[in-house]
């Protein structure tokens, strides 16, 4: 007897968990329900596509086949033939009965299921100021938001993002690509605070200033204006400062997309609550992605997300995976073909290997010999062993020389 | 364009080069195949000539008081401060000092201009230095200061004695005309006499490595068993030389295992040496440096000269004392009368001479008698005797000894005017009025070489900027002080021939310098000639001199001298020997030029005995401290097992421009022989010790750099300069330091490591790198050496440059510490070479070229193969 398995959102996450499962042997029909129209694309890559840089073509996750029309219903009875895989796309589940194991969809349609995975993402954080209602005042999250903000005419129009995250700054980028004359704001005087240090931070907001765009930083949005036909027109800055704007998109991080599970009664914080296995208070439901929350922990790179889907995919075809358990998962992005690598921890306190200038800033963190921490701008050659060494904990001794250059140099040295 | 014929610059060899040249630029420079001193040889100061001329450092215009101004500004300046010194002061209180750079012409006019016209005998010249105690030597032997060899001689000799002379360094051709004429005749026997075993050691027989300054002792020691042997030429004696008793008698009853007790040699090795000067007829003593640059040099001359006085071995082939001089034109200064106690053409201050001179020259105000000697000279300036002061093509405030005293003096003396084709020397600092020289290959005048050859010396290449030749200035001097009429040649070749004139004048062979033969020289002659050797006399047959037992002392007999054997006054701590490199040539101020050559040595390095070293807790290449009452140098330590034990070397060559802290004289206290006043600067004590050093630095810089560091010391690269510093402060300290200095105008990148002690910066303008520095608390930790070296042509690409901190590059492999520096083999090649199975210096060389031009690397080569020999057994 097969079993039926329904993914709730078709976003990245969904398209991990369906290529680890391709992967494994299974008896599931897998049925994916979203509600954009298109299912399971890169979304990594959208503000590439908003600069132009990538067509929309480049952002397929999977096999063009898999996401053709679903073949008439057949029960099959050899469980050990492939499952099927159905999507249902451009509608929203709109409630799930646990007991009743079915997903119901706005579209009045019922999907039944043994198993449930929340792949639900997240959202645009609202933000702090009233601008209901006001023409100009946009996000970017979808392909769809890609293909509107490029409609617009651009020349000789201001673009104002607010949140220099990864989000902000790839919107930025995008943006300032598409002719708008683009500024940043951000609350922090950094910017990717998360991320980078403040050295990194002002060596990406250079890069960033060499092509162009805009920063205000350590500021906060006050008020927004519209003119009389409710359209854009500025923005009010917390210090008091006008800025003329015909653009505002808010990048200020995301929110765990939870209504739908909370109203199903599963436990939810910030995100919906897993465990090490992926499983949510309710039995067979499962969650991934930036819906959910582990521990105190919600995700919103790629490389855990990755990691939650082989663990889950193990487990809804009943094969045995390691546990998820957080790891240190370096941040590498490329933001206006900047790369940029983290890893561990950046620790004031400890000794510092420090690399600066031509376009590029390198540090490592050592701690008792150690490797604990590395931030790379402008050049992340070197990126993977970092971590290695980092989760490795062995001592650096004489790699130490030429440890900022990468491993072959570094090992050539301590051999020399 | 045709090639030249003229004469290289550097040693007293003299050798004859040739000059290729192309598009009015010197492209390349060989050996002369006609000159009688090198046919066709070179050594590789030499065969880099080519890559010393151009402007880079060079001083173009005259400079009064730190400004550029007119040349007849400049003139007029020298004059009326001349004059102001000298009516205000009188005529001692001016001076000239000069070189044994300078040309012929250049010395004959200065000199006359002093001695002849402005009252004073104040002309010296740095030959005081070098081998004015072979001067004072040959005149209290022979009367006059005559050479009685040639370099024929050193080559037909059985028994080559070589006495304070490393000439395989020193002297590279005559060493190579010696190494050929020994493989000829493989019964020649080489002694050499050296507290160092040298490179000179590689053909010796016998090595005396005696105790420094005891060399008066072996030849006295000599001298006696001579007698005692039956060993004397009593008719010689008898016919032609006087006072053997007393010098038997100042030597007393040395005999061999006395001499070995203060010479700190073996018995059995001075009863060789005796045994093989005894029986060799044929003996040729060659000396220099070693001997010369003492407190009782002129003794040891002439301890050296009695052996073959009392032998009468010498005014034949292949036999005779043979001072080697040290300057391209040291022996033409000795015979323009360029010291302050001789007044010209081999004439001093008595009365006779005065009077002939002064008849000769229509002198208007003769100098009435000796001037100041070198060292006293400068002692006179820092007392504040002397106002006014002319150097010219020398660098006394590196070269004289007490450094400490000659820049007092420097400093003190109301105008100083610097003669140099080299805009910042250490000299130069002091300089009230700069005045730019015309170099070598830019002038045309005549030089002589240690074997009596002159030789022209021919312009090859325009003057650059505003340089003018030597004895242009002079003349242009005294034709502003009215001096004119006495003053009005039109060239070199008239100054030459008024000079042989001199030299014929009312000689009628009571002087054996007499050139009357080129007094007549037409312009053309004179631009086509020869080689020629003294002596020349107008009629008459030119004889080799002594060669019919004559000698030139008022009753024709050489003297005998009674030499007491002194040993230098003891001293606490180390005996400080001093001395050249092979490719390094005086203050470097030319050959510092040249990248090639600053490969062989290149750091500024203090030598001592590996044991010593071990005890003050040294290894190689650690920063050591040399000091002394006088002053102080820091250096990295060199073990050298070729260093006796309690002795430490120290080169000659490094300044101020190119060293923190290295002038060897720094080191010398001011103690002259008391015949030639010739400073001892062979000779001192001081206490060596170890240097706490916390920072080692290596930069690349497109600049030359002088930096306020406790060591750092620089060498030419292709493109630029290599630094390797060192500091008592921290990386970090010393990079802040470094930091302000470099970089104005470079787009920067750097690497910390603060806590590690890793501070690194590249600085580039556009495409070109600028400058790359590396610290660290290790100096093993700094980029290896060659790739520093490399530096000058490295353009990474745009995004790369940051990889350059990395101070490594996988791919170019070092050829190791350069061995030949005329081919640039280095010891990693050559040692690949011996595992290849190169087992001699022909087979290195037909596999490398290494050892096949100039020849100075053999010995070395020879080493690496024992080295790889022994290792082999072992």
């Amino acid at each position: 007897m097969r079993r039926k398995l329904v993914i709730v959102g078709a976003g990245m996450a969904a398209a991990y968990v369906l290529q680890e499962l391709a992967q494994l042997e299974h008896d599931l029909d897998v049925t994916v329900i979203g509600d954009e129209t298109e299912a399971c694309y890169n979304r990594v890559l959208l503000s590439n596509v908003l600069a132009g840089e990538n067509s929309e073509a480049d952002l397929a996750m999977l096999e063009p086949a898999m996401l053709e029309p679903a073949m008439p219903e057949t029960d099959s009875p050899e469980t050990d033939s492939p499952g099927t895989v159905q999507f249902v796309t451009g509608t929203r589940v709109s409630a799930i009965d646990t007991d009743a194991r079915t997903a119901r969809c706005a579209d009045g349609s019922e999907h039944p299921f043994d198993a449930l995975v929340f792949a639900t993402g997240a959202g645009v954080a609202r933000p702090g100021v009233d601008c209901s209602g006001i023409i100009g005042v946009e996000v970017f999250r979808t392909l769809r938001d890609a293909r509107e903000l490029r409609a617009l005419p651009a020349r000789g129009r201001r673009a104002l993002v607010v949140g220099a995250g990864l989000l902000g700054l790839e919107a930025a980028h995008g943006l300032n690509e598409l002719g708008f004359d683009t500024r940043v704001l951000h609350r922090n005087p950094v910017i990717m605070n998360r991320q980078l240090d403040t050295e990194g931070g002002a060596q990406l907001q250079r890069d960033l200033e060499a092509r162009g765009i805009h920063f205000d930083l350590g500021v906060q949005i006050a008020g927004v204006a519209a003119d009389d036909n409710g359209r854009l027109c500025g923005v009010t800055l917390d210090n008091g400062e006008r800025l003329p704007a015909d653009l505002l998109l808010f990048a200020t991080g995301i929110t765990p997309n939870i209504e739908l599970a909370a109203q199903a009664g599963i436990a939810t914080a910030r995100g919906i609550r897993v465990d090490e296995r992926l499983r949510t208070s309710a039995p067979g439901v499962y969650a991934l992605g930036e819906c959910s929350q582990f521990g105190e922990h919600c995700f919103g790179l790629v490389a855990p997300i990755r990691e939650q889907a082989a663990v889950l995919a193990a487990q809804l075809a009943g094969v045995q995976h390691p546990p998820f358990c957080l790891q240190d998962y370096p941040t590498q992005l490329k933001i206006s073909g900047v790369e940029i690598y983290r890893a561990g921890e950046l620790d004031d306190a400890a000794e510092q290997l420090v690399l600066r200038g031509n376009g590029v800033y390198r540090r490592l963190v050592l701690r008792d010999n150690r490797l604990v921490g590395a931030v790379l701008v402008g050049d992340k050659r070197g990126g993977t062993w970092y971590s290695e060494l980092i989760s490795g904990g062995g001592e650096i001794g004489a790699l130490r020389a030429g440890l900022i250059f990468g491993r072959d140099v570094s090992e050539a040295l301590a051999a020399a | 364009m045709p090639n030249c014929n003229t004469t290289c610059p550097y040693c007293g060899v003299g050798c004859g080069v040739t000059a290729q040249l192309a598009g009015g630029q010197v492209s390349g420079v060989l050996g002369d195949g006609d000159h009688p001193a090198n046919a066709g040889r070179l050594c590789v100061k030499g065969t880099a000539l080519a890559e010393t001329l151009g402007d880079e450092g060079r001083l173009l215009h005259p400079v009064l008081a730190g400004h550029r101004v007119s040349w007849q500004a400049a003139i007029a300046a020298l004059g009326s401060k001349l004059q102001e010194a000298r009516e205000r002061h009188g005529p001692d209180a001016i001076a000239f000092y000069l070189s044994g750079q300078l040309l012929t012409e250049d010395y004959y006019v200065a000199n006359k201009l002093m001695k002849g016209f402005l009252g004073s005998g104040n002309v010296d010249t740095n030959s005081r230095l070098c081998m004015s105690s072979a001067v004072a030597a040959h005149k209290r032997a022979f009367g006059e200061d005559v050479v009685p060899c040639t370099y024929a001689d050193v080559e037909d000799c059985d028994l080559l004695v070589m006495v304070g002379s490393n000439a395989a360094w020193t002297h590279p051709v005559v060493y190579q005309r010696i190494e050929a004429a020994k493989q000829a005749n493989p019964g020649k026997r080489i002694v050499v006499i050296d507290p160092r075993r040298t490179a000179s050691c590689d053909l010796a027989d016998l090595h005396l490595q005696l105790l420094p300054g005891t060399d008066a002792f072996l030849f006295a020691g000599l001298l006696r068993h001579l007698a005692n042997n039956g060993a004397l030429d009593r008719a010689f004696i008898d016919a032609h030389t006087s006072g053997l008793d007393a010098a038997l008698d100042a030597a007393g009853n040395l005999d061999a295992a006395g001499v070995a007790q203060v010479t700190g040699l073996d018995a059995q090795e001075v009863a060789t040496f005796y045994d093989w000067f005894t029986a060799t007829e044929r003996t040729v003593s060659m000396f220099s440096q070693g001997v010369k640059q003492s407190a009782t040099g002129t003794d040891k001359c002439n301890a050296v000269i009695n052996c073959h006085l009392a032998t009468g071995r010498i005014g034949r082939p292949g036999m005779g004392p043979f001072s080697i001089t040290g300057q391209p034109n040291a022996m033409g200064g000795r015979e323009v009368g360029g010291l302050s106690n001789q007044l010209a053409a081999h004439m001093d201050y008595d009365p006779a001479d005065v009077d002939r001179v002064a008849r000769f020259w229509g002198a208007t105000d003769m100098a009435a008698g000796p001037g100041l000697k070198a060292v006293d000279l400068f002692q006179a300036a820092a007392d504040g005797h002397i106002k006014f002061l002319w150097i010219m093509a020398t660098n006394p405030a590196v070269s004289l000894p007490d450094s400490a005293l000659v820049r007092r003096a420097l400093a003190r003396c109301e105008f100083v005017v610097v003669s140099d084709c080299t805009a910042q020397t250490d000299t130069a600092a002091f300089a009230d009025l700069l005045l730019p020289a015309a170099p070598w290959g830019e002038k045309d005048g005549t030089v002589t070489n240690s074997e009596r050859v002159i030789s022209r010396q021919r312009q090859l290449v325009p003057a650059l900027g505003e340089a003018r030749p030597d004895w242009l200035i002079v003349t242009q001097v005294a034709r502003a002080l009215g001096l004119g009429e006495h003053f009005d040649y039109r060239g070199p070749e008239a100054i030459f021939r008024e000079h042989a004139a001199l030299s014929a004048f009312e000689n009628n062979g009571s002087r054996a310098f007499d050139i009357g033969a080129l007094a007549q020289l037409d312009d053309a002659q004179y631009a086509a000639l020869a080689p020629v050797r003294w002596p020349l006399p107008a009629s008459g047959p030119a004889i080799e001199p002594f060669c019919d037992g004559r000698f030139f002392t008022a009753d024709g007999r050489a003297r005998i001298v009674a030499v007491q054997p002194q040993a230098p006054a003891p001293g606490e701590g180390m005996t400080i020997n001093t001395g050249r490199f092979r490719d390094q040539w005086h203050t470097m101020t030319r050959t510092g030029r040249v990248p090639r050559l600053s490969q062989h040595r290149d750091f500024f390095s203090i030598s001592l005995n590996p044991s010593d070293a071990a005890q003050l807790g040294l290894a190689e290449g650690d920063l050591v401290e040399v000091g002394n009452a006088q002053g102080v140098v820091r250096g990295l330590a060199t073990l050298d097992p070729g260093i006796a034990r309690g002795q430490s070397f120290v080169p000659i060559h490094w300044s101020g421009q190119f060293t923190a802290a290295g002038g060897a004289s720094n080191l010398i206290p001011a103690i002259t022989d008391p015949y030639s006043g010739q400073p001892q600067s062979k000779f001192a004590h001081a206490s060596i010790a170890p240097c706490a050093v916390a920072s080692w630095g290596l930069l690349f810089s497109r600049e030359p750099l002088v930096m306020e560091l406790a060591y750092w010391s620089r060498i030419a690269v292709s493109g630029g300069y290599l630094t390797l510093l060192a500091d008592t402060a921290a990386p970090a300290t010393v990079y802040a330091q470094l930091a302000r200095e470099l970089g104005a105008d470079c787009e920067r990148a750097g690497y910390e490591d603060s806590v590690g002690g890793d501070w690194r910066e590249v600085g580039r303008r556009g495409d070109t790198l600028h400058y790359a520095l590396f610290l660290n608390r290790s100096r093993d930790a700094l980029p290896e050496r060659g790739w520093m070296t490399g530096l000058g042509s490295e353009t990474p690409a745009a995004g790369e440059w940051h990889q350059l901190l990395a101070g490594f590059s996988a791919e170019r492999e070092s050829a190791g510490k350069l061995v030949c520096s005329c081919w640039e083999v280095g010891e990693t090649q050559i040692a690949r070479a011996i595992e290849a199975g190169a087992d001699s210096v022909e087979t290195l060389g037909a596999a490398l070229r290494c050892g096949t031009q100039c020849g100075s690397c053999i010995p070395e080569l020879r080493q690496l193969l024992d080295q790889a020999r022994e290792d082999c057994a072992a």
